[in-house]
C-alpha cells in the first residue's frame, strides 16, 4: 500500500480492476444494481477508490451523473481511506442524554486528532458519530470494528482502546478441543446485539471453553433478545431436571462456578479434579466474594419478574427460549402455522378482511390501517406486486425492529407470505438498515432454511401460491424509512420521496402495486390468525389495537425492549416495569417517537399508550423509541438535537424541509448559545408550524414536533436560554465550571483533567481555568466532596 | 370530473394538473420547479394550494385533479406559504442582483456594467455606458465623495475597484473625439427586489482575492442572470424587503463556473430546483443531502448539456454571458 514503486502502483491498478470486474460479474451492470454494487466495493476496498469508479462507468450502465447523486446521498458511502479500526461513537438520543458528545470529543483528544482529522496519523484509527447503534440501554456506545462497548465514560475512553487493541494480540492465540461428556440440560444466552455489546459473546466463548474444561457437555443455545437489556448479558441455565434459573449480569469468571453448580461433570476423577480446582479458585480469587451465584432467588430475579410482569408478547412471542435461526423449534411452538391456515382455509379478500376487522395499525409510525393497504393493494389486477418488509429503522433511539428481526426471523417471514398471499403478490424485499449486519446475516439464513423446508418459493406448502423474498440493504438514510423513498432507493436512486397520490400501493417499486409493511406490523399477524380476531380485539384500546414494542432508555433504571399491550399508560411503563426514574432524580418528560415525536411532561404521563391520544399531544407513536428524561435534562437541548439530525437526514428535496429546519436550528444554535432574542421562539415556532404544514413528506411533516412539543410544555426554558440562563447546566456555551469552598485539594480533578486546564496545587483550593476548560464534567465526576459546580455565565453566582 | 377551486366549479380532464387547471379559469399560481414541457419533480412549493377537505398544503404543479377535489389557491393563509418559501430559499441564496456600487452612484452610472465592458477590453462601450450617465465632458465623479467605492464588495476582500480612477481612464481615451453616436442610457430599477450577498467569510475572502482577476480588479457582484430570475420577480410581486432569515449557505459564493458554449452556472445562486438535473442526461447532478445538497456538473460531463438549459433556471444560476471568464 505505502509503495511508491512504478511496476507495484500498475500490478495494484490491474488487481483492482480485476477485484471490480469479479464484482460486477456477480451484482450486475444495469442501473439499479448501483448501491449493491457500492456496498460490495466499500467491502473490498474499505472506500470507493476512484480507480475502482472508473471501472464501474466503463463496465455498467452507471454513469458519472447517477454515481455522485446516489453515492454521496447515502452516508454509509466512503470516498477517502479510513484508518485500519473504525470507531464508531453512538449519539442516538440515549447516548446523547448520557453525553455522547463528551465521548466523542474524548475519543479525539485521547487520539489526537486535530482540526477536521477523522484519522490518527499512523492510520490506526477513525472515528465517525453514528445516528444510533441500537443499544441504547447501554449509553454511551462505542463500536471499535465489530466490538461494541457500553456505558463508555469520557475518563475511560483511554481503557477501552488499550483493551481493543489487547483483545486483537488474543484472537490470534488458538483454542484447544477437549472431550466432554454429554449431560442434559441446557444454558441459554441472549445473543442480540446489545447483549453482544454488552459482553454476550465473552460469556459464549467462556461457556464453551469453561465447558470444555470442566469436561460437560451441555447445550450452549444462543437465543434471540431477551429484552432486558440493562440485566445482560444473561443466561438461562436449565439443569437436567428440567428447572430454570436466570443469572442476570454475569461475568466470564463466574462461568466456571455457575456451570460447576449445576452440572456433574463426566467422570469420577475429573468431577473430583474440578471440585479441587474450583475450590482453589474460590479461595484465590476475590471475585467470588460479590457473586451472582449465592445471591438469594428473588434478588437476583426480582427486577427482572416486575420487568416483564406489565409485558405482554405477540412479536415477540418466544421471547428467551427460541433460538432466533431453528425453524424446527419455531415450528414446533405453532410457527408457519398461521401461514397453512391461510392458504389452505382462507381466501385472499378473507385474510385482507380479516386484517382490516383486527383494527391493526402501522407500527411505522404513523399508524395508518394496516387492512386499508392491504385493500389497496389486493384489488389490483396487476399479475406482479411486491411486499416490502420496511426494516429501515432510522429513529435515533429505537431498536425495536433490529431486535425482532435477529430474534424471531421466522415471524416476520411468515407475516410477509401471509401479506403477500392476501394481497396476490409474489415477490417479497427484506429492506433493512446497513447498520444492522446481524439482522441481515439473521434473515439471509432464515430465508435459506425456509426455501429448504418449500416454506419459501414455487408453490409454497404444497399449493398454488408461489412468494419469493430479496434482501436488499438500506445504505444509510433515514429519509428512506419513507415509503416512496424506500422505493426510489431500491430502484437506484437516491432516496427522494415521491409526491403522492399515486400511493406505492397503486404504483410502487418498478412501477407495479406495492404493499410496505413495517416489520413489526408484520410481527403482529400470525398471532391475529393463530390466536383468532376475538382475542386480539381484547388487547388495547378502541383504536389502537394489540401490542406495541418500545425501547425504553435514557434515565431509566431498567431500560431495555417492552412490548405492551395498548392502553398501558407512560406511567405504568416508566414506575411498573422501569423501575423509576434512575438515580432517584425526579421524572421530567418522556420522549416518545425520536425525532418525529415530541417530549410529553411528567404531569400528562398517565396518558395511555395509544396513537390517536399521542398525536393529540403533538407527540407520535414513531417507530418506537421511548427515552426518559429527568429534571437533569434541559429541553431545548433535547429539541436542537433531534433538528440537528433532522436537518442531517433531510433529503434536501422540498424548500421548507431543507431549509426551513436549517433555519429552525440556527434559532435552536443561538438559544443554546445564549444568543437569542425574545423573538427569536416567535418566529422558531412560527417557522415550525409551517414547516410541519407545508413540508412534502413524512420526514419534514413531523421534523418540527420536538420543537412544538417542547415549546408547548416548557417554554418557560426557551425564554430562560434567551436570558442566558441553562437550569439543567446542559447548554456548555452558557456555563463554566467552578471551584467551591468545599474543595480540600485532594487533587483528584487535576489529575482527571483531560486538558490540564486544573493546575495541580495540593492542599490548596483548585481553580479551573476557564479558557482552557472543554466541560467535559470529568473534575465533577471524579470530585469526592462534591466541590465543583456548573454556574451560568451571565451571573457568577452558582445556581441550584 | 368537476373540482371547486376558490368556490368555483370547474370541469377537469383525467390527469390535469392543479396549475393547469387553475390557470385555465384565470388564476396564476407563480411556480420555480416547474417549466412547461420539461422534467420536473415538486420541490419549490411556491406554487402551493390547499386541500380544504383534508387540510393539506399541495403543490398544484405536480398534484393531479380527482373528482371532487375542493381547493384554495388564493387565501391569505396560502400566500402567506408561498412568501415564506420564497424568503426561505433566499435565505440560501447568496447573491446581489445589482451591484452595489452601481445602487448608490447619485448619477446612476451603471458601473459594473461599464467595469464589464472595460475589463472586456471593450473600451467603446464602456464610454458608451458613462455618456449615458453623465453630462461629459464634466466628469461626474470629480464633485463627488465615491460612495462606489465605499460600498465596493472587493474593498472587504482587499482594495477597492480604483472606479473613478477608471472611469477617467475611459473618457481620457476618447478625450478628443465629439460626436460618439449612440449613448448607453441605462437606468436600473430600484423598485425591484434586491437580493444581497451579505459578508463573505474569511476563507471566501482568500479564495476571491486568488481567483477573480479581471483587469480592473471587479468582482462583478451584479447577477449575469436577473434578466429573466423568476426568484427575483415573485419576490418583487410579494413585496419582499430583504429575508426575515439569517443568510447562510453552503454554496461556494461568486465561483463562476464555465460548463459549454456560452453557458455558466454560479452554484451560490442554485435554488436545487433540479430542472437542470432531471432534464440533462449524465450531465448536471446532485450531491451530497440536505440543506448542504448542491446541483454540480463534473468537467467529464460539460459535454452532455445543451446551452438551452439556462431558459429552464428559475434563478440566476444558469445563465448565457459571452463574457470572458473572470475566473481560472
Amino acid at each position: 500500500m505505502s509503495c511508491n514503486c512504478e511496476n507495484n502502483g500498475q500490478q495494484t491498478l490491474d488487481q483492482t480492476i480485476a477485484k471490480v470486474d469479479a464484482i460486477i460479474g456477480r451484482i450486475g451492470t444495469e442501473r439499479n444494481v448501483i448501491i449493491p454494487l457500492l456496498q460490495a466495493l466499500q467491502e473490498e476496498f474499505s472506500y470507493l477508490p476512484g480507480d475502482a469508479i472508473e471501472r464501474i462507468y466503463e463496465k455498467t450502465e452507471i454513469d458519472r451523473a447517477q454515481l455522485i447523486s446516489v453515492s454521496t446521498f447515502y452516508s454509509q458511502f466512503r470516498h477517502i481511506p479510513y484508518g485500519k479500526h473504525l470507531i464508531k461513537v453512538c449519539t442516538g438520543t440515549a447516548c446523547h442524554v448520557k453525553g455522547a458528545t463528551n465521548v466523542y470529543d474524548s475519543f479525539r483528544r485521547e487520539l489526537k486528532m486535530d482540526h477536521d482529522n477523522i484519522t490518527t496519523n499512523d492510520q490506526l484509527f477513525s472515528i465517525e458519530k453514528v445516528a444510533c447503534l441500537g443499544c441504547c440501554t447501554l449509553a454511551p456506545v462505542v463500536q471499535i470494528d465489530e466490538k461494541i462497548y457500553g456505558h463508555v465514560l469520557p475518563g475511560k475512553v483511554n481503557e477501552v482502546i488499550d483493551e481493543f487493541l489487547e483483545q486483537e494480540i488474543q484472537q490470534q492465540k488458538a483454542t484447544v478441543k477437549k472431550t466432554k461428556s454429554r449431560v442434559p440440560g441446557e444454558i441459554r444466552l441472549g445473543m442480540g446485539s446489545c447483549c453482544q455489546a454488552s459482553g454476550s459473546s465473552d460469556i459464549y466463548k467462556e461457556l464453551h471453553k469453561t465447558s470444555d474444561e470442566l469436561g460437560i457437555d451441555v447445550t450452549i443455545k444462543s437465543v434471540g433478545c431477551v429484552g432486558v437489556c440493562n440485566k445482560v448479558p444473561l443466561i438461562d441455565v436449565v439443569d437436567e431436571k428440567g428447572e430454570i434459573t436466570r443469572y442476570p449480569n454475569v461475568k466470564p469468571e463466574e462461568i466456571k462456578e455457575i456451570l460447576h453448580y449445576h452440572f456433574k461433570p463426566g467422570s469420577l476423577l475429573k468431577r473430583l479434579k474440578n471440585n479441587l480446582f474450583n475450590r482453589v479458585d474460590t479461595y484465590h480469587t476475590d471475585l467470588t466474594w460479590n457473586n451472582v451465584i449465592w445471591k438469594p432467588e428473588n434478588e437476583r430475579t426480582g427486577v427482572i419478574n416486575s420487568f416483564l410482569s406489565e409485558q405482554i408478547h405477540i412479536a415477540t412471542e418466544g421471547y428467551g427460549y427460541l433460538a432466533p435461526l431453528n425453524l424446527e423449534e419455531y415450528m414446533g411452538h405453532g410457527g408457519f402455522n398461521a401461514l397453512k391456515k391461510v392458504v389452505s382455509e382462507y381466501r385472499p379478500n378473507e385474510v385482507v378482511k380479516t386484517v382490516l376487522e383486527s383494527g391493526l395499525r402501522g407500527r411505522g409510525g404513523g399508524g395508518f390501517p394496516t387492512g386499508k393497504k392491504w385493500e389497496m393493494v389486493a384489488t389490483s389486477t396487476s399479475p406482479e406486486k411486491y411486499v416490502i418488509c420496511n426494516g429501515d429503522e432510522g429513529d435515533p433511539g429505537a431498536f425495536m425492529d433490529r431486535m425482532i428481526l435477529e430474534s424471531y426471523p421466522f415471524r416476520v417471514i411468515e407475516g410477509m407470505l401471509i401479506a403477500g398471499y392476501a394481497t396476490g403478490a409474489n415477490k417479497g424485499v427484506f429492506y433493512i438498515r446497513a447498520e444492522y449486519p446481524l439482522a441481515v446475516k439473521r434473515i439471509r439464513a432464515a430465508l435459506e432454511f425456509c426455501r429448504e423446508k418449500n416454506l419459501l418459493g414455487k408453490n409454497i406448502a404444497g399449493t398454488n401460491f408461489s412468494f419469493d423474498i430479496e434482501i436488499f440493504e438500506g445504505a444509510g438514510a433515514f429519509v428512506c424509512g419513507e415509503e416512496t423513498a424506500l422505493i426510489a432507493s431500491i430502484e437506484g436512486e437516491r432516496g427522494f420521496p415521491k409526491q403522492r397520490p399515486p400511493y406505492p400501493a397503486v404504483a410502487g417499486l418498478n412501477g407495479l402495486p406495492t404493499l410496505v409493511n413495517n416489520v413489526e406490523t408484520l410481527s403482529q399477524l400470525s398471532f391475529i390468525i393463530n390466536k383468532g380476531l376475538n382475542k386480539y380485539l381484547k388487547i388495547g384500546t378502541d383504536n389502537s389495537k394489540g401490542t406495541k414494542v418500545f425501547a425504553l432508555a435514557g434515565k431509566i433504571k431498567n431500560g431495555g425492549l417492552i412490548e405492551v399491550p395498548m392502553g398501558i399508560t407512560l406511567n405504568q411503563i416508566i414506575e411498573d416495569i422501569g423501575g423509576g426514574v434512575e438515580g432517584g432524580e425526579k421524572l421530567k418528560a418522556v420522549q416518545i417517537g425520536g425525532p418525529s415525536g415530541g417530549c410529553i411532561p411528567a404531569n400528562l404521563c398517565d396518558v395511555q399508550v395509544d396513537f390517536d391520544a399521542f398525536n393529540q399531544m403533538g407527540a407520535m407513536m414513531g417507530s418506537g423509541g421511548l427515552v426518559v428524561l429527568s429534571e437533569k435534562d434541559c429541553m431545548v437541548d433535547m429539541a436542537r438535537y433531534f433538528l440537528s439530525f433532522t436537518c442531517e437526514q433531510s433529503c434536501g428535496k422540498c424548500t421548507f424541509c431543507r431549509v426551513g429546519i436549517r433555519r429552525m436550528l440556527d434559532i435552536l444554535d443561538r438559544l443554546c448559545s445564549g444568543n437569542a432574542v425574545m423573538e427569536d421562539i416567535d418566529k422558531l415556532e412560527e417557522l415550525a408550524i409551517n414547516v410541519k404544514k407545508s413540508s412534502l413528506c413524512g420526514l419534514g411533516k413531523t421534523a418540527p414536533n420536538p420543537v412544538l412539543t417542547t415549546l408547548k410544555y416548557f417554554r418557560s426554558e426557551y425564554e430562560e436560554h434567551v436570558q442566558g440562563l441553562c437550569k439543567t447546566g446542559t447548554c456548555k456555551d452558557l456555563i463554566q465550571y467552578v471551584v467551591t469552598d468545599d474543595c480540600i485539594g485532594c487533587t483528584k480533578c487535576a489529575k482527571a483533567c483531560p486538558v490540564d486546564a486544573i493546575p495541580y496545587t495540593p492542599y490548596e483550593v483548585h481553580r479551573i481555568n476557564t479558557e482552557t476548560c472543554v466541560k467535559c464534567g470529568l473534575c465533577i465526576d471524579e470530585c469526592a466532596f462534591d466541590a465543583i459546580k456548573k454556574v451560568p455565565i451571565k451571573d457568577t453566582v452558582a445556581s441550584e | 370530473m368537476q373540482i371547486l377551486i376558490n368556490g368555483k366549479t370547474v370541469t377537469a380532464q383525467e390527469g390535469e394538473t392543479i396549475l393547469k387547471i387553475a390557470e385555465r379559469i384565470g388564476y396564476s399560481i407563480p411556480t420555480l420547479c416547474y417549466a412547461d414541457g420539461a422534467k420536473h419533480k415538486s420541490s419549490c412549493m411556491v406554487c402551493a394550494v390547499k386541500n380544504t377537505q383534508n387540510g393539506q398544503i399541495i403543490p398544484s404543479c405536480s398534484t393531479v385533479a380527482t373528482d371532487g377535489m375542493q381547493l384554495d389557491t388564493e387565501s391569505d393563509e396560502i400566500q402567506q406559504i408561498r412568501l415564506m418559501s420564497l424568503e426561505l430559499l433566499l435565505s440560501d441564496h447568496r447573491a446581489d442582483c445589482e451591484a452595489p456600487c452601481s445602487m448608490v452612484c447619485p448619477k446612476g452610472l451603471d458601473v459594473e456594467r461599464m467595469l464589464s465592458f472595460y475589463d472586456a477590453e471593450d473600451y467603446q462601450a464602456a464610454y458608451d455606458v458613462i455618456a449615458g450617465a453623465f453630462q461629459l465632458p464634466e466628469v461626474g465623479c470629480d464633485s463627488c465623495k465615491a460612495p462606489c467605492e465605499k460600498a465596493c464588495r472587493r474593498g472587504t476582500v482587499d482594495e477597492p475597484v480604483a472606479i473613478r480612477k477608471i472611469i477617467h481612464e475611459v473618457v481620457d481615451l476618447f478625450a478628443d473625439k465629439t460626436d460618439l453616436g449612440g449613448k448607453d442610457k441605462f437606468n436600473i430599477d430600484k423598485k425591484l427586489f434586491q437580493s444581497k450577498l451579505g459578508r463573505f467569510s474569511d476563507d471566501e475572502k482568500e479564495r476571491l482575492k486568488e481567483t477573480v482577476t479581471t483587469k480592473s480588479s471587479c468582482l462583478h457582484c451584479a447577477c449575469s442572470g436577473k434578466s429573466d430570475c423568476k426568484l427575483r420577480e415573485y419576490s418583487s410581486a410579494a413585496g419582499i424587503k430583504r429575508t426575515r432569515y439569517g443568510l447562510s449557505s453552503t454554496l461556494p459564493v461568486m465561483q463562476k463556473e464555465h460548463v459549454t458554449g456560452n453557458l455558466w452556472f454560479e452554484q451560490a445562486k442554485c435554488v436545487r430546483c433540479g430542472l437542470c438535473v432531471y432534464n440533462s442526461t449524465n450531465g448536471f447532478t446532485f450531491k451530497d443531502r440536505g440543506f448542504g445538497m448542491q446541483v454540480v456538473i463534473p468537467t467529464e460531463n460539460k459535454g452532455n448539456v445543451s446551452e438551452k438549459l439556462a431558459q429552464l433556471c428559475p434563478s440566476g444560476a444558469l445563465y448565457f454571458s459571452t463574457k470572458t471568464p473572470v475566473e481560472k
